[in-house]
């Protein structure tokens, strides 16, 4: 065998480990590039998320992989085929849209049974497996209804349903909880879980919102102007953010920027305001540049004022405490440091001695932020 | 007692509101009607009507093969042309509706243009289009061919202009129900299997499918009604039911049997209207998907 030939083959054989592999794909809206050279690969059985804010490309993404939008460029790979000349109904995909779209001249049953029925399935068959779905997503009893007389949950489990009764190779999803209110959302990424890890079919699910992604999925892309910032482990991308643009995203964030005053062994003095502050010296970084320090609200302590006593190497600022936010099993702390800029600290909640409009303490380690080159004036 | 006081204000209400329309449907509609429907029972003698209660008028209609021949041939006419324009209709609506965009107003204005002209005119135009020496047998002729005698004073000449004329009035119901369709289901259809054709018929037609019946009523009781279009393009055989039945009221002054015609028409084109309407599930319109009752 010639090494082209069995490069190609190896190639294939890559390619169909995976559930869906993007590879350079391209689309563009007048001057508008919706989507920008993106490459992906989705593991089987993986729940993968799609984070970015919005008009970043995430519905342009879905479409090209579902076949409504044609890619300007690049190639569509669906369970170790190559669909990007196909049309949507000849990829074995599932979608749930946003907006559901159930049919509404349909029944509950009917508009769960559509895929089958485009399939030719058996009448019995069919049965056998409207019945599972509608068990997996507990709707059983509902069949006979029409959309418009179900609630929104309901009617996004219809939706669920749909796209998963005809076991496709991928299950993607348009920011599906959108349209829910928080309560029933909550109780919806539960269950988005559950039938994930039931039926083992890969989730693809585009979100703009970075707690219901985090939530969720595995592994996330986090998206920017059509191109992806960051892919990779959900854990990864919260620690070790590649780019300032995925640590501004994840997480409660205090963001700070200034510019280089000094360096001293790994670190960064910066004058943010007024106030000098040590920071991780990002590379290439000289004295006299910029730097924008993302802080994360959970990484830092507040203390009524002289009574801190944090760990070796903590920085303590005292501030004015604003605002307090109960969250339950923490508070965010809203306080007003000395150069009047304002911060937000998330540490558990002390009724006791953290009084609106005190004089406190707040600490945090210089590591425990992230820190890149700003690219121009604030 | 309230509550009945209530019910009893609601209801005087609702008849306050409801007068308007209904003294127009019983003085344009019911009256004009009823005295056509008590003339059918009538009989005509030397112009005048005479008030002896009988069947005869109908018996005539019925039995007599010229009556039921000009009867058979305008309702082929009508389900005809109905049928045509309803195929011609819906790629045209649909285009205007999906991709008409800021210009779709425009475009539906366009295709009631020649309404703007009134009707004779227009089918003087139809007349100047296909007639002898119209347009496309002169080009014939010019290039060397035979003319088209089929466009010629025939049936297709008149089935040619009453789709023509009454075209619009399906493109426009049509186009209205699309206005309220959500393009987007027909992507949901597609994603879940189905072939663009399929999706058509699975989700755009049902959920458009009241429009095309009002379409379709509006095309078929004019057609079914036509006088001026089959006499000025059908020629000497081209005459309809509808010609026969303005006959009775011209010349041969026998408007009794005019009247039964009349009724007779108005029954057919109800019973057509009815027809339609029976395959309208309500529930499965997507207008309001709620069970009766609830
Ligand atoms: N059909 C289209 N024609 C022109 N431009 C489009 C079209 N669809 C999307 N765009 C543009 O492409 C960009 C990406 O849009 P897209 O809908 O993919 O964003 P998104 O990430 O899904 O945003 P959101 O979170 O608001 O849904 C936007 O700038 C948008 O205006
Ligand atoms: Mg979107």
């Amino acid at each position: 065998m010639d090494t082209n030939k069995f490069l190609f083959f190896f190639k294939d054989m890559q390619t169909s480990s995976y559930a869906l592999q993007l590879v350079e794909v391209e689309k563009q809206f007048g001057d508008v590039r919706a989507v920008d050279n993106v490459s992906l690969e989705v593991k089987k059985g993986e729940f993968f998320a799609l984070l970015g804010p919005s008009g970043s490309g995430k519905t342009t993404l879905l479409r090209i992989i579902a076949g409504l939008e044609s890619a300007g460029k690049g190639s569509v790979f669906i369970g170790g085929k190559n669909v990007t000349k196909n049309p949507p109904y000849a990829r074995g995909i599932g979608m749930v849209f946003q907006d559901f779209l159930l049919f509404p001249h349909k029944t509950v049953g009917e508009n769960i049974a559509f895929p089958l029925k485009m399939k030719k399935m058996s009448a019995t068959h069919q049965q056998e497996q409207l019945s599972w779905v509608l068990d997996l997503v507990r709707m059983k009893g509902y069949e006979d209804r029409f959309p418009n007389q179900l609630s929104g949950g309901q009617k996004q489990r219809v939706a669920l349903a749909r796209g998963l009764v005809a076991r496709p190779d991928i299950l993607l999803l348009d920011e599906p909880l959108a349209n829910l209110d928080r309560e029933l959302r909550k109780e919806m990424e539960v269950e988005m879980r559950r039938f994930q890890a039931e039926i083992d079919i890969p989730f693809v699910y585009v979100t703009h919102n970075q707690e219901e992604a985090l939530t969720l999925s595995n592994r996330i892309a986090v998206m920017k102007d059509g191109h992806f910032e960051q892919v990779g482990d959900k854990l990864e991308l919260y620690d070790e953010p590649a780019t300032a643009f995925v640590a501004s995203f994840l997480g409660l964030n205090n963001t700070i920027s200034g510019e280089v005053l000094r360096q001293e062994n790994d670190f960064s003095f910066i004058d943010w305001k007024g106030i000098e502050l040590k920071i991780p010296t990002p590379n290439g970084i000289k004295p006299g540049d910029r730097i924008a320090y993302y802080l994360r609200s959970e990484k830092m302590h507040i203390n009524p004022h002289g009574k801190s006593n944090p760990v070796d190497g903590s920085i303590t600022l005292t501030a004015v405490l604003r605002d307090i936010i109960f969250k339950g099993q923490y508070s965010d702390y809203f306080v007003i440091l000395d150069n009047d800029e304002e911060m937000v600290i998330s540490d558990v909640p002390d009724i006791e001695s953290l009084k609106i409009g005190g004089k406190v303490d707040v600490s945090w380690l210089p590591s425990s932020g992230f820190s890149f080159a700003a690219d121009g004036e604030e | 007692m309230a509550v009945k006081q209530f019910l009893h204000s609601k209801d005087l209400k609702a008849l306050a509101l409801s007068l308007p329309g209904a003294l127009f449907i019983i003085f344009f509609l019911f009256i004009p009607l009823a005295t056509i429907v008590v003339y059918s029972f009538w009989r005509t003698e030397s112009y005048t009507m005479i008030a002896d209660w009988n069947l005869n008028n109908y018996l005539t209609i019925l039995t007599t093969k010229t009556y039921l021949t000009f009867l058979f041939r305008s309702l082929s006419m009508s389900l005809a042309v109905s049928f045509i324009s309803l195929i011609y209709s819906w790629p045209v609506a649909y285009y205007i509706a999906k991709y008409g965009g800021r210009y779709r107003l425009i475009l539906t204005m366009l295709t009631a243009a020649p309404f703007f002209t009134g009707i004779l005119l227009r089918v003087t135009a139809m007349q100047q289009i296909l007639g002898p020496i119209g347009v496309v047998n002169m080009f014939l002729s010019n290039i060397g061919l035979k003319p088209l005698h089929l466009l010629m004073y025939s049936h297709y000449a008149t089935g040619l202009g009453l789709i023509y004329l009454w075209i619009p009035f399906m493109v426009l119901a049509i186009y209205l129900s699309l206005l309220t369709f959500d393009f987007k289901l027909l992507d949901a259809a597609m994603i879940n299997g189905a072939s663009p054709l399929r999706a058509f018929w699975e989700v755009t037609l049902p959920l458009n499918w009241i429009g095309t019946c009002i379409g379709l009523a509006l095309v078929f009781i004019p057609t079914f009604a036509a006088t001026i279009t089959p006499k000025f393009l059908g020629g000497v055989n081209g005459a309809l039911y509808g010609n026969i039945l303005a006959h009775q009221f011209g010349s041969t002054g026998t408007w009794a049997l005019g009247s039964a015609m009349g009724v007779l028409m108005f029954t057919i084109s109800s019973l057509f209207v009815f027809i339609v309407f029976k395959t309208v599930n309500l529930n499965r319109s997507g207008y309001t998907g709620k069970i009766a009752g609830e």
